[in-house]
């Protein structure tokens, strides 16, 4: 099979990364933080490493600033939630995930939003215009799990700085991918789903939170002060209620190791190669539809939507299936992005690599897609 | 110099500093808190065979928060 989801989970993982999930399970099998024999020691350290390895690979203020959850949507559940309150100004972009605009929307925000467009100017611009003085959180993607457009984060993050305005970041998509550097560009909160971009397993998220948050949406056993009812407010374990992934935090340190040795640069410039090959192929076919204008410059990440004329998304990624190629198809829990481009109806086909997606898999792709063409439907 | 146990409350902030310690050259390790619970509850000590005064200023430099502070 030919994997094209990575933006869903990145679906090979590396050696190392299994290798510690392994390890992690066979010598580190005691709850960290609740007991104090030495396994129970020896899994805390590898969960506070863990902690240490993100807060230096995304220049957060310091690994007590570092929460697991049980995945992105979780964190920005605690962020939206825990900042803000019913009516509240909040300011986000048009192309959010529904783990930013539920949670949004449940919690009855005022929700201002701006146009994320291919000039990264003019996308500034229409943020800008819409923060003021009384938006009480600022909350947008590192890109597009649609689209691939990236909102200037560092602009818009030094903007919120100076006007004292809290910034969240959702990098469920970017982190990995491109360097993020939360003290250079301003963000308070950053989001991260381990599993995609940090080659972790499914079931566990980060949630960095380099200023407080005040309320929890979430109480229990944090192994600490437990003689008092009210949840202890010292972090991270205010976040961290109940047992927390062991093994899969322990995968995240491989993941960044493995990334690191790569060169975060590297797997961008590799992934966005894919991408422009396939984004191009698909241009001079008559029968697709693309949805951004170009796929120049540093303004993408490596996603790709497209359909074909007459299909809807979910025709064409059964028929690709079928060729022993992965894609997802429909709204990608994003209909914000899709009432943009106006595919509510037919979705798109997303096409995500990964590092170790080859050439060769993109041209059988494009094969593929170009060969649909003569079926009947 | 004697024994201390320095009570930071969460297992993070013991493994910080015991780390940070550490790093100074401190003998240090962790072990879980087994004075009354009440005063404190469940949590984690770091235990420190050495200058207690030295081990505080480095412990404040690195923002762990200190509990209380026993001698053994």
């Amino acid at each position: 099979m030919i994997y094209l989801d990575n933006a869903a989970t990145t679906g090979k993982k590396p050696e190392t990364v299994i290798k510690a999930v392994n390890n992690a399970l066979y010598k580190l099998s005691a709850n960290p933080g609740r007991s104090g024999h030495k396994i129970s020691i020896n899994a805390a350290s590898a969960v506070y490493n863990a902690r240490q390895k993100i807060s230096d690979f995304f220049s957060s203020s310091g690994p007590e600033n570092v929460v697991f959850t049980a995945n992105c949507t979780e964190s920005l559940n605690f962020v939206i939630k825990g900042l803000l309150e019913r009516g509240d100004k909040c300011v986000t972009s048009d192309i959010e995930h529904n783990a930013v605009m539920r949670p949004l929307f449940s919690l009855g925000a005022d929700i201002k939003t701006a146009a994320v467009t291919e000039n990264e100017d003019e996308t500034y611009e229409n943020f800008k215009n819409i923060i003021t003085e009384d938006t009480k959180l600022v909350i947008c993607t590192a890109g597009s799990n649609v689209l691939g457009l990236k909102p200037p984060i560092k602009r818009i993050g030094l903007l919120c700085k100076e006007m004292g305005i809290p910034f969240a970041v959702d990098a469920a998509q970017g982190a990995g991918v491109i360097p993020i550097n939360m003290k250079e560009y301003g963000i308070d909160y950053l989001c991260i789903a381990a599993h995609k971009g940090l080659y972790a397993p499914m079931g566990v998220g980060v949630l960095i939170a380099d200023k407080p948050i005040k309320k929890t949406i979430i109480e229990g056993g944090t192994g600490t002060m437990s003689e008092s009812l009210i949840q202890p407010d010292m972090m991270p374990e205010k976040f961290e209620s109940g047992t927390v992934n062991t093994p899969a935090i322990a995968a995240i340190s491989a993941g960044i190791d493995f990334i690191s040795k790569k060169g975060i640069n590297n797997i961008y410039k590799h992934e966005m190669q894919l991408c422009k090959t396939l984004y191009f192929a698909l241009k001079n076919n008559p029968d697709v539809l693309l949805y951004t204008n170009s796929f120049n410059g540093d303004n993408y990440l490596p996603v790709i939507s497209f359909n074909v004329k007459n299909l809807t998304s979910m025709e064409t990624a059964a028929y690709l299936d079928g060729k022993g190629i992965a894609v997802r198809a429909g709204l990608h829990c994003a209909p914000s992005a899709h009432k943009k481009i106006g595919t509510l109806d037919i979705g798109t086909v997303r096409v995500s690599p990964s590092v170790f997606t080859t050439r060769n898999e993109i041209e059988y792709l494009i094969k593929a897609v170009n060969e649909i063409k003569y079926k009947k439907y | 110099m004697g024994r201390y146990y320095i009570s930071t409350g969460s297992i993070t902030y013991a493994i910080k500093g015991r780390d940070t310690l550490r790093n100074k050259g401190f003998k240090v390790w962790i072990e879980r808190n087994s004075k009354v619970l009440s005063s404190g509850g469940c949590g984690y000590n770091i235990v420190l065979d050495g200058d207690i005064n030295s081990a505080e200023r480095e412990l404040k430099k690195a923002g762990v928060k200190i509990l209380q502070i026993n001698e053994g």
